[in-house]
């Protein structure tokens, strides 16, 4: 994520709902009719260079939502550079030839200065103990005035500037493993802005202040993973699911690949994955499509087309039995149990989708009955599909939150014996019209929000071909039956398929916890 | 049944202003395209009607229609809080409003409820926070009828079953036995004890033994005392007929006795200004949560309009001082932020605060505090204030962008005692806000010598210690255990 600004209150239950915000996509369906509605409203368009647009008018307040959808995420790295998807999202704001710099023929010599020094203090860093401790210094020292020489060029934050002067709301953009989403709104009167500046910022972007975004990047990686026990542990876990696909390595990318990440790897990889045939752009409010139309080919036409890059190939091999890892952290329990699950083309997604609806939503949901409700073994419970992405094959992840005093093993033995129950036993016919049900419903409330539309319009056109199964999922989870649930829970919930991470509580040194008692039972707080 | 007038006012939303101020002075740049822009006039936005009416039992509603989809949606407000709730008994309020609904009503237990509700992809919600409590209900059109029936029993029969007490109670003690996992969580609750004080209804939080003193009769009384008609609002808004809906609403809370309305007042804050420097230590992070600042203020002040200019150029958007000075320019922090906060009925805080490594939190503390003298040095630039202004009057349009905001920003004007028309006045004082106003209201408000100063990490990495900057004061955030043990 591009911006965050002050958070406060973190409650364990926000951050567990936080990364499966994250995480669940939560693609959700609607009728015939809503699609009938909506094909009358929606125009789409691809321009010579192969970047595809949706355009939905909706009118009632004169605003509008854009939403670019580049189909490139952390899962595209290799080992080496991980966290560049990211970084480019940020750099995606330093500007353009013409904007955020005041002399951009000047800018360019001293940021060349500035990669030619880092490279040469890269080199003399890989000597580790040999290296010359002078000249290291002697480097730093021109790293910062090569760079205090470029930002005499910098008209500061100026990409950002003009959305926010022109009355911009929720400018962000964020990564995933499977994407990088640019989105704002704006009043409807603005469109030719956007086109102005969103098309800029993919034909010509300068990758200005490239190695100060770096230390912000790092800021994020230390908030996000390093001082959260749940993001320590989610990394480790993640990295003992996957030994060979790339969705196991955390988005934010490790410190020392950060570090050493050069401006040229940003920028090849700009020309790699940002070419006009992998973004797909959703224009949702108060617009005229056909103006929309004439401004896009204006605009965005004018980016040379480039090749498509080609998907991640490699294929996790399957587990040759369980595995689990333990995270010693001075934080209380936490429990997470994952089992490899194809990806969303797959015919059993629907069906994945009944059982995440099932067990994991709501309080009436399997688990938060038996661990929160019955048991009283965790304040909260939940499983769902999709982690971390949809687009390759992913983890079906199950966790819980221990209740205080309460341990993993209870939890973790309480969420096998429904994992069995959905083995064993076909679910009953209200669980699976609840989750039909709900799965209409869901669909409709999200068809309030430009936003939200955009959003969920741009993922279902790249990640499934076509927008329209943002409807049409509904009828996918219409015809799941309830043996189809058993026959998917056995397939795949198997001990050998299965990835176990738990937080197991260490008493820190300064003592001012409480203590742990003798046994298994713990007894609360550490810092 | 009285009626009031409906409340509608027409808004003419701005087209571009002020551009071209920004490049005064930058004659050799290159021309931008975007500036040759010219935008069409933006069509004016007409305000829907908000109904506002008063039951003979004196519940107030306000009801807007909007049936592009076929939901309907209800918010409540009642006049309560946590502030109500004695200092031995912390966590009252707030179980009272969890087991009103998980509890369930006399007639249906909560496990009923939520089956009932999840199988028509509905919900119906209670709660009870700092200075109100509230409720919500959202369903299927079709459903309308259970879920209003749901939401009536719920607010008027809360059965109060002891299992989710002790079910509520559970959680409470797991967010205790939880709230130092989380150093930004922490980094929040001390910084709001340092401000208000550690006893204060603003600041307090609960302890195991404030827990265990809970009884359900302190449910009963507690809900009892507040809830009644004639201390409940009402929001509600989509695909309904208001004279249906109203006659809806009567019925379902008929017979409701009212309650006494001579409530307990609003604590007040007595803040003394002061400068302190404060660590926590947190060993398993290795970045520094930093919180600095003091006491803030009231929504109703006549300084808040400029304040809001004010804290758009110090720390309140991307574009701010701080966050180009602290994140862009010099890389010290991911998430940084600044703002003299307002609240409507008690004072609310100034602070800044960012994440850091641990190397550089000194550095940070100075390089935040020195945006905040600033502010109190000299006049901020026409650019910064024609941005901060600009930005302000041209996103004006997404306060009414959906319905539901739109009502419920009507209910909460007039739970506080705010004008009806309390956004309007925001927006044409700030568009009269000037360079002398930001400078009056910061060299007012902003006290920069006198500040709390909180940082949460560990210390022996930090790159100067903290006592550079004032006598350290360290705080214990260990848990008390539970009574007995």
């Amino acid at each position: 994520m591009k911006h965050a600004m002050r958070k406060r209150g973190t409650s364990v239950v926000r951050v567990a709902l936080l990364f499966c915000a994250v995480a669940a996509v939560i693609p959700r369906p609607a009728s015939a009719q809503d699609l009938a509605q909506f094909e009358k409203r929606l125009t789409k368009f691809t321009l010579d260079n192969g970047l595809t647009f949706l355009v939905l008018e909706r009118h009632d307040a004169p605003v509008v939502s854009f939403h670019t959808y580049a189909d490139v995420g952390a899962v595209d790295e290799v080992r080496g550079i991980t966290g560049l998807a990211h970084l480019f999202e940020h750099m995606a704001f330093k500007g353009t030839k013409t904007i955020g710099t005041k002399d951009y023929e000047a800018e360019t010599v001293a940021m060349a200065k500035m990669d030619e020094i880092f490279l040469e203090l890269k080199a003399e860093r890989r000597k580790g103990e040999g290296a010359d401790e002078a000249r290291l210094e002697q480097l730093q020292s021109e790293l910062q005035e090569a760079q205090e020489e470029a930002q005499k060029y910098l008209v500061h934050d100026e990409y950002e500037e003009v959305f926010s002067r022109e009355g911009s709301a929720g400018f962000n953009a964020y990564t995933s493993q499977d994407a990088t989403q640019y989105i704002v709104s704006l009043p409807s009167n603005k469109v030719e802005l956007w086109m102005v500046m969103e098309s800029d910022r993919f034909a010509n972007p300068v990758l200005r202040e490239f190695y100060k975004e770096r230390e912000v990047v790092m800021e994020e990686r230390r908030l996000s993973v390093e001082s959260q026990p749940v993001g320590r542990l989610l990394e480790e876990f993640m990295a003992v699911a996957y030994k060979a696909h790339p969705y196991g390595d955390g988005i934010v990318g490790h410190m020392s690949d950060i570090a050493t990440l050069t401006r040229a790897e940003a920028e090849a990889f700009f020309e790699q994955y940002y070419s006009p045939s992998n973004l797909t752009i959703a224009v949702v409010g108060d617009v005229d499509p056909d103006q929309v139309k004439a401004l896009a080919t204006r605009y965005f036409g004018r980016i040379p087309s480039r090749p498509k890059p080609d998907p991640v190939e490699t294929v996790e091999p399957p587990q040759l039995g369980e595995r689990r890892v333990v995270v010693d952290d001075p934080a209380q329990p936490f429990v997470l149990i994952g089992y490899h699950k194809p990806d969303i083309h797959h015919p059993d997604d629907a069906v994945f989708d009944a059982i995440t609806d099932i067990v994991g939503m709501g309080r009436t949901s399997r688990l938060y009955k038996s661990l929160v409700k019955e048991k009283r073994i965790a304040v909260a419970a939940s499983g769902f599909q999709g982690m971390p992405g949809t687009k390759y094959p992913n983890l079906f992840l199950f966790y819980a939150v221990p209740a205080r005093g309460r341990t993993n093993e209870e939890c973790e033995e309480a969420i096998d014996v429904e994992i069995e129950r959905l083995k064993s036993e076909v679910v009953t016919p209200e669980e699976l019209a609840k989750a039909k049900t709900r799965a209409r419903a869901s669909l409709i409330r999200q068809l309030d929000s430009n936003s939200g539309l955009a959003a969920q319009l741009t993922f279902y056109e790249v990640v499934t071909g076509d927008w329209r199964n943002l409807f049409k999922q509904l009828d996918k989870i219409e015809k799941v039956t309830a043996e189809d649930i058993q026959r998917v829970a056995n397939e795949y919930f198997t001990t050998k398929n299965r990835s176990v991470g738990i937080i197991r509580t260490k008493i820190g040194p300064l003592g001012s916890s409480e203590q742990r008692e003798p046994g298994h039972n713990l007894k609360g707080a550490s810092q | 049944m009285t009626r009031h007038k409906p409340w509608i006012i027409r808004i003419v939303l701005f087209a571009a202003l002020g551009l071209g101020l920004m490049w005064v002075g930058c004659a050799e740049q290159a021309v931008r395209d975007y500036q040759g822009l010219k935008y069409p006039k933006l069509r004016d936005i007409e305000l829907p009607e908000v109904e506002q009416v008063t039951l003979a039992n004196g519940m107030r509603l306000f009801l807007l229609e909007d049936h592009e989809l076929p939901l309907v949606n209800m918010s409540v407000r009642i006049r309560t809080g946590s502030i109500h709730e004695p200092a031995e008994k912390i966590g009252l309020a707030s179980i009272t409003g969890m087991v009103m609904r998980t509890g369930g009503t006399t007639s249906k237990t909560g496990d009923e409820l939520d089956e009932e509700l999840e199988s028509i992809a509905a919900s119906v919600e209670t709660g009870i926070g700092l200075n109100s409590g509230s409720a919500s209900m959202s369903v299927l059109k079709r459903d309308v009828d259970t879920g209003l029936a749901i939401l009536a029993d719920v607010l008027m029969n809360p059965a109060f079953r002891e299992d989710k007490i002790q079910l509520a109670k559970m959680q409470h003690r797991s967010s205790i036995a939880r709230r130092n996992d989380f150093v930004g969580a922490i980094a929040g609750r001390e910084f709001d004890k340092l401000i208000y004080g550690p006893e204060s209804v603003y600041a307090r939080h609960t302890e195991y033994a404030t827990i265990d003193n809970i009884s359900r009769d302190d449910l009963v009384a507690f809900h009892k005392k507040f809830f009644g008609p004639n201390n409940m609002m009402l929001a509600v808004w989509g695909d309904f007929d208001t004279k249906e809906m109203v006659e809806k609403i009567e019925q379902a809370f008929e017979g409701w006795p009212k309650v006494d309305l001579q409530l307990p007042e609003t604590p007040k804050v007595q803040y003394e200004f002061r400068k302190t420097v404060n660590v926590i230590h947190k060993d398993d992070v290795n970045q520094s949560n930093i919180y600095l600042g003091h006491i803030g203020g009231l929504r109703s002040d006549p300084d808040y309009f400029a304040l809001i200019v004010m804290n758009r150029i110090l720390g309140g958007a991307f574009t701010s001082r701080l966050f180009r000075n602290v994140r862009s320019r010099e890389g010290l922090a991911y998430s940084v932020f600044g703002i003299y906060s307002a609240n409507y009925d008690y004072p609310g805080e100034f602070y800044v605060g960012c994440q850091t490594k641990s190397e550089s939190t000194v550095k940070a503390i100075r390089a935040m505090l020195r945006e905040v003298e600033k502010m109190k040095e000299s006049e901020v630039t026409d650019e910064e204030l024609a941005l901060a202004k600009d930005s302000f009057l041209n996103s004006f349009v997404f306060n009414f962008d959906t319905t539901g905001e739109i009502v419920n920003r009507l209910m909460v004007y007039e739970y506080f005692g705010y004008p009806a028309d309390f956004l309007l006045k925001i927006k044409q004082n700030v568009e009269k806000v000037t360079k002398e106003d930001v400078l009056r209201v910061a060299r007012k408000h902003l006290d920069p010598d006198r500040v709390q100063i909180l940082a949460v990490g560990r210390p022996d990495d930090f790159d100067e210690p903290l006592s550079v900057l004032g006598p350290l004061n360290e705080i214990d955030i260990t848990i008390p255990p539970p009574p007995g043990q």
